[in-house]
């Protein structure tokens, strides 16, 4: 069957199988490799994609379920504002991420943030634990979702100043 | 791998109508138990599968000063964003603990409930709400109390062929409640069970308690809740123990991990009606 969707703010088609996943059209498909998909069970995290604006693990989609909607994925994400905001703050604040998780938990940190400007420890661990990579001490993580939150913050004060 | 013929009704008259159709068609809303289950790069589906996830009627709220109606298809995230003043407590931390964010974006009330694999974490807290759900098929509309949900076996006992499309949940007040996870929180595997309580104190006299334990089983522990209520509240300390050998012996059947579990939730439980 064919099914059509935006992606990464393209009109797309493409055609797929009943059998297939999400995370595995975007990768064999359209050559989305920040979509990993590692254990296709949505523990890992690391398939994580915005659907309608939603974050979820994409290797828990079907692909016909793309039909109609809005995806987008890391490759999507790192272009916006948004994004940089996030890469700020974790720069600022010294977190070092082993280069298998920074994307997602770039996107996991955006969702939180959308959600909860001023998030507190707590909440924060709940949505990182979405991407449960342990190459960062949740301590580490806590200060670096905070200094994005406060990178975004400047942002929309300077544009609201304007 | 089986191609499966992939059904997107417009609305639940339609869906109802390629239900009566095709017999056996796998409805699907969220996904995820269908999916995680499976593991490997494909996914096998029956032949006919049937998307509930846009139909507008499966995806209403409403509230009332009596209760909460939940179309089945809504999400779990959006079960919780209705907040505190709406979700009865008990309910919003049961489903808070399923897995993590991400996927409580994609998973739905009425998966969660219609899963015929195992109990999945909302029935527990669903049953001590006394939640009742809407079941419909080409016959018509049932409303079933969830506890029915769980069979004389204690399985899983969703009626074959019929499509959940809503709960409605009594805004009871409850004076305590007690909500516990078992096993891992990210995934379902043997050891993984809820224990859910909540008690109802009128004039220092117990009036209303409910006890519900769910994992691969289900349970009411409906012998030992009818003994207890109508006692003073604090319990005695014999009262106490008494209550916790009828909750113990209901659960007799548990393997013996679980009931070791099951047997010092019931003690933090009855230590609340101690107090």
């Amino acid at each position: 069957m064919t099914v059509s969707f935006i992606l990464n703010g393209d009109d797309v088609s493409a055609k797929v199988r009943s059998a297939d996943r999400l995370s595995d059209l975007l990768r064999d498909q359209f050559g989305l490799l920040g979509v990993h998909s590692d254990c296709r069970c949505g523990r890992c995290g690391r398939c994580i994609v915005f659907l309608n604006g939603r974050l979820v693990p994409s290797c828990l989609v079907p692909a016909f379920k793309a039909r109609a909607r809005e995806i987008v994925t890391i490759e999507g994400f790192s272009q916006t504002q948004e994004y940089r905001d996030i890469a700020d703050g974790f720069r600022e604040s010294g977190m070092k991420t082993c280069g298998f998780c920074d994307g997602p938990k770039a996107m996991a940190a955006a969702a939180l943030l959308e959600r909860k400007p001023r998030p507190v420890a707590g909440e924060i661990l709940e949505y990182m634990s979405i991407v449960p990579c342990r190459c960062t001490d949740p301590e580490a993580l806590v200060r670096a979702v905070q200094a994005a939150a406060e990178s975004k913050a400047r942002r929309l004060y300077r544009r609201a100043d304007k | 791998m089986r191609t499966s013929d992939v059904h997107y009704p417009r609305d639940l008259a339609s869906a109802l109508d390629l239900l009566r159709k095709r017999p056996g068609a796998l409805v699907m809303a969220g996904g995820t138990e269908i999916l995680r289950e499976q593991g490997g790069r494909g996914i096998s589906l029956p032949p006919e599968v049937v998307c509930v996830h846009e139909l507008p009627e499966l995806r209403k709220a409403g509230l009332t000063e009596r209760f909460l109606e939940i179309g089945a298809a809504a999400t779990l995230s959006e079960i919780l964003e209705l907040g505190e003043s709406a979700l009865p407590p008990i309910l919003a931390e049961a489903l808070s603990l399923v897995a993590n964010p991400a996927i409580r974006n994609l998973a739905t009330i009425g998966g969660n409930i219609a899963c015929r694999a195992r109990f999945m974490d909302a029935w527990p807290a669903l049953a001590c709400l006394d939640a009742i759900a809407e079941l419909r098929d080409a016959g018509g509309s049932t409303w079933m109390n969830v506890n029915r949900l769980a069979g004389e076996d204690r399985r899983p006992a969703f009626p074959e062929g019929a499509l959940v499309t809503r709960f409605r949940i009594p805004l009871e007040r409850w004076d305590a409640y007690a909500l516990k996870k078992i096993g891992p929180k990210d995934y379902p595997d043997p050891e993984t069970a809820v224990f859910a309580f909540a008690a109802r104190v009128e004039k220092g006299i117990l009036s209303e308690m409910r006890l519900a334990f769910a994992g691969e089983t289900a349970f009411r522990s409906n012998a030992a809740e009818a003994r207890m209520i109508g006692l003073g509240v604090p319990l005695s300390e014999r009262e106490r123990e008494a209550a916790g050998e009828a909750f113990r012996a209901d659960a007799a059947f548990l393997p013996e991990a679980q009931a070791l579990r099951f047997g010092s939730l019931v003690d933090a439980a009855l230590d609340l009606l101690g107090r």
